[in-house]
């Protein structure tokens, strides 16, 4: 068996074709809809925030006062600080569109951007549930 | 001979490796995290270790090993990461086996790894999807796409280099 062919290249080509279609696809579907933030903790929803609100906000949940949320005026929140060992909740950087998540699972907090019920058109393209 | 000339023989190269892929997870877990903003992306070096089980010892031989990782993952960092370790490891393995199935000598080692390292990924982010329900993969897909082939193409390259002093293993 080879390490490498010249097919191989193909295959790649194919998966960037894919990985771009579905970037560009979904950027399109998701780009009008306004969207609001969840915080889960163990699951359970513990926080709803509106995004369209243009306010800047430092905030964590009580259940959770370690870690710190920050919302900014642009409709994205992010993880600001953590205590957990790993930091992949404050390195996942700011969310904003809806179907984007960041989650801290060491304090198993998770945050959730999702689209309001009102819109038919938003992506919720839910599995597993 | 082939590799694995004895049950014990084969039993001992899979605990090496085992630990080979433990030392290699802890050396990647030392590097600068990646500025992606999707959890868990990561190289998956420890795929290396277990690649080269599947390819020269047997489908066995690298299952035990992605149980073990998941077993130590279970151990050091708790259910959620140790369950995550099986599945994507679990998931991984089972790829490249059917790949290997379908295509025998045809596939690239390549080509393998990369499929292994996506699949080792999409195994992680289904786990995640269960777990916390409603989650949508959709935009994270291109990047669990680029960053398993990018991470398949460094992992089967290192591979390559490493596999002249496995030989001796096998002579």
């Amino acid at each position: 068996m080879r390490f490498f062919k010249k097919t191989d290249l193909l295959i790649f080509a194919g998966l960037i074709l894919i990985s771009v279609l579905v970037f560009v696809g979904y950027r399109h579907f998701s780009a009008d809809i306004t969207p609001h933030a969840e915080i889960y903790y163990r699951g359970e929803l513990v926080k709803i925030l509106a995004l369209d609100q243009g306010k800047e906000e430092q905030f964590s949940v009580p259940e959770v006062p370690e870690v710190l949320f920050h919302l900014y005026p642009d409709g994205t929140v992010c993880f600001e600080k953590s205590d957990c060992p790993d930091q992949v909740c404050v390195n996942a950087g700011r969310v904003g569109r809806a179907g984007e998540f960041a989650a801290c699972l060491p304090n198993q907090l998770v945050l959730k951007i999702v689209a309001d019920e009102q819109d038919p058109d938003a992506p919720d393209i839910l599995v597993g549930n | 001979m082939g590799p694995g000339r004895n049950h014990t023989h084969s039993m001992v190269l899979t605990g090496l490796l085992f630990a080979a892929a433990l030392v290699l997870a802890v050396v990647e877990g030392m590097l600068p995290p990646l500025p992606i903003p999707v959890p868990g992306i990561k190289f998956g070096l420890s795929n290396i270790a277990v690649m080269y089980a599947l390819f020269f010892l047997g489908a066995r031989e690298a299952y035990c090993i992605a149980l073990l990782k998941g077993v130590f993952s279970f151990a050091v960092r708790g259910a959620v990461a140790g369950l995550l370790s099986l599945s994507g490891g679990v998931l991984s393995i089972t790829a490249m086996l059917l790949l290997l199935f379908f295509f025998r000598e045809k596939i690239s080692y390549t080509i393998l790894s990369v499929f292994g390292a996506i699949s080792h990924n999409m195994g992680q982010f289904l786990v995640i999807l269960l777990l916390y329900s409603g989650m949508n993969m959709w935009p994270y897909l291109p990047f669990l796409l680029v960053s398993g082939m990018i991470a398949g193409i460094i992992t089967s390259t290192l591979l390559r280099f490493v596999l002249p002093a496995f030989r001796r293993f096998h002579r």
